[in-house]
């Protein structure tokens, strides 16, 4: 409920995530839809769910989503890079300190770290990337699930 | 950088006047039939200019790049001998168009606008999440003996043009500084003639976020036809217009200090750039084609001047451990790793690749620029970044140009 507040109030405010955020519930990713003028596919799969996102721009995003509700992981493929501090939230600034500390320019990135894992790669007009929580990782699966 | 702002703002004042006298006076006194290029190179009646461009690996003004490969280009006030060469630009074979840091150019290039006469800004968010933000403006663009006429171009970080709209990026580093980008600038060179192309030339609600429109309201996302975009100018020069070939020596296992090549405009248009023995892979309308690795194929891989390694997969997959340190980004194996790719185009032709993965940490403990087995991590992907190019002659066969090759886009090596 209060997750749902949230979101509602960001709306008001205009300030609303793009999509749901890593780490937090599944209950966003309608408002994700809305905000991307995207068309919305739910694929029950063994032991998670995936919500993809297809936005107006062709950028395919899709959301893992655990039994419990939680997105676990997050996909994008797509012309243009999307908003990370959206798609990564909380974990945004842990995923910008790792990064930062390499020292390379304008090229794929790989961050793990104790909390996440973010892997971003491609080139002008072909993007695409994963990130997940490890700690959410429902136990009977693998991080190769997210793709 | 403040003195070299306030040197643009004083040619942004006066400029004008300077830059349209000499425009007007070689147009009434030539008919516009004329090169009004400063250099002032033979370029008469169709017989062949000079088409080779020198390039160079080296430490970069930072003094501490690896595999970056530099030119110089010249950019003049459209129409104009009003002109500037800039040096330590980066050569990018993974986007489209020049990208010059505000603070290199003094010059006064005129903006180009959108249809109601706002300007346009342009946005590249990479995929490291940093990103590039400014002006589109016009120059005319030079290279060895070539020009592009009015050729848009971006400026980054102008400090007169407004702030980084929200959906351009939020929240990554802006490289709008020479420390931040490693160079004064990037010219993208790579398969196609625009940057973003016909996605960005649709309808405003389906355009991904790379234009602007910035009326003094603000900037919102823009739809911009394909003739405003930024320009790959090599498809726009007179001649030798259907592609390029970097040719790069190559370097020993340890690396070389600097390396000293050329960027040849055309693709068998003149002695210097037949295709020989190459093999043409040519792409999807990505720009991609297909890598296959111990038995699996990655169908989204490419060739990538502009990175400064060899990038393919993940430590989880490869098995190559990462380094520790500053330089996690590559792969840091205990002993040199050598290894087969197969690259397939497109067209079908397939070919394999040898290439060897050596510690990062150890290159690095010399003062050699220029690398064969330096890579990294790509997640879902091979990156064939600039460690590549030493030892080959790598054609780029632009969209729509036709060669010996077929038509682009493809490359060949």
């Amino acid at each position: 409920m209060k997750t749902i507040l949230t979101v509602l109030l960001g709306l008001l405010l205009g300030a609303a995530p793009a999509w749901a955020v890593l780490g937090q519930r599944v209950t966003s990713v309608q408002s994700d839809r809305a905000r991307l003028r995207g068309e919305l596919r739910a694929v029950e799969r063994q032991g998670y769910s995936v919500q993809q996102i297809t936005a107006a721009d062709g950028t395919v995003i899709k959301e893992y989503v655990s039994p419990a509700g939680m997105v676990f992981g997050v996909s994008w493929q797509g012309p243009a890079m999307p908003d990370l501090s959206d798609l990564l939230g909380a974990y945004f600034p842990e995923f910008q300190k790792a990064s930062g500390t390499a020292t390379r320019r304008h090229r794929a990135v790989a961050v793990k770290t104790d909390q996440v894992v973010v892997e971003s790669g491609g080139h002008l007009r072909a993007f695409h990337g994963i990130a997940y929580v490890p700690g959410l990782l429902p136990s009977n699966l693998t991080p190769a699930v997210v793709q | 950088m403040k003195t070299k702002n306030g040197l643009r703002d004083l040619v942004g004042q006066f400029g004008l006047v300077f830059i349209l006298l000499p425009g007007l006076i070689a147009l009434a006194s030539c008919g516009g039939g004329s090169s009004s290029s400063s250099s002032g190179s033979g370029s008469g009646g169709g017989s062949a200019v000079n088409n080779t461009q020198p390039v160079q690996v080296n430490l970069g003004p930072l003094n501490n790049d690896a595999d970056v490969l530099f030119t110089s280009v010249t950019i003049c006030v459209p129409g104009s001998s009003n002109c500037q060469t800039i040096q330590d630009v980066q050569v990018d074979t993974g986007s489209e168009g020049l990208r010059l840091l505000a603070s290199q150019v003094s010059l006064s290039l005129p903006g180009v606008n959108d249809a109601s006469g706002s300007p346009l800004g342009n946005c590249v968010t990479f995929a490291d999440n940093s990103y590039v933000w400014g002006p589109v403006e016009s120059a005319d663009v030079e290279m060895a003996g070539e020009k592009a006429s009015s050729v848009p171009i971006q400026i980054i970080g102008d400090t007169h043009f407004p702030v980084v709209p929200h959906a351009c990026n939020s929240g990554g580093a802006n490289d709008d500084t020479v420390a931040a980008l490693g160079a004064n600038g990037l010219i993208g060179v790579g398969v196609f003639r625009q940057d973003c192309g016909s996605a960005c030339a649709g309808s405003v609600s389906t355009v991904p976020t790379v234009y602007f429109s910035c009326p003094s309201s603000g900037c919102v996302l823009a739809s911009v036809p394909l003739g405003n975009q930024l320009q790959n100018p090599v498809w726009m020069f007179a001649q030798d217009n259907n592609g390029l070939l970097i040719s790069l020596p190559s370097v020993p296992d340890t690396g070389s200090a600097t390396v000293s090549g050329s960027m040849i405009f055309g693709i068998g248009t003149q002695s210097d750039n037949a295709l020989g023995s190459a093999q043409v892979y040519t792409t999807d309308d990505l720009g991609n084609f297909t890598t296959t690795f111990n038995n699996k194929s990655y169908s989204s891989s490419y060739i990538d001047a502009g990175s400064n390694g060899l990038f393919f997969l993940t430590s989880s997959i490869t098995g190559i451990p990462l380094c520790t340190g500053g330089n996690s980004g590559f792969y840091c194996p205990a002993t040199t790793q050598n290894l087969t790719a197969m690259n397939t185009g497109q067209n079908g032709t397939s070919g394999q690749v040898s290439f060897s993965i050596a510690n990062a940490n150890t290159l690095f403990q010399g003062a050699n620029s220029a690398f064969n087995d330096l890579g990294g991590p790509s997640p879902g992907d091979f990156d064939w970044g600039l460690a590549f190019f030493f030892g080959r002659n790598v054609f780029v066969g632009i969209e729509g140009q036709t060669s010996s090759a077929g038509q682009g886009p493809y490359w060949a090596y």
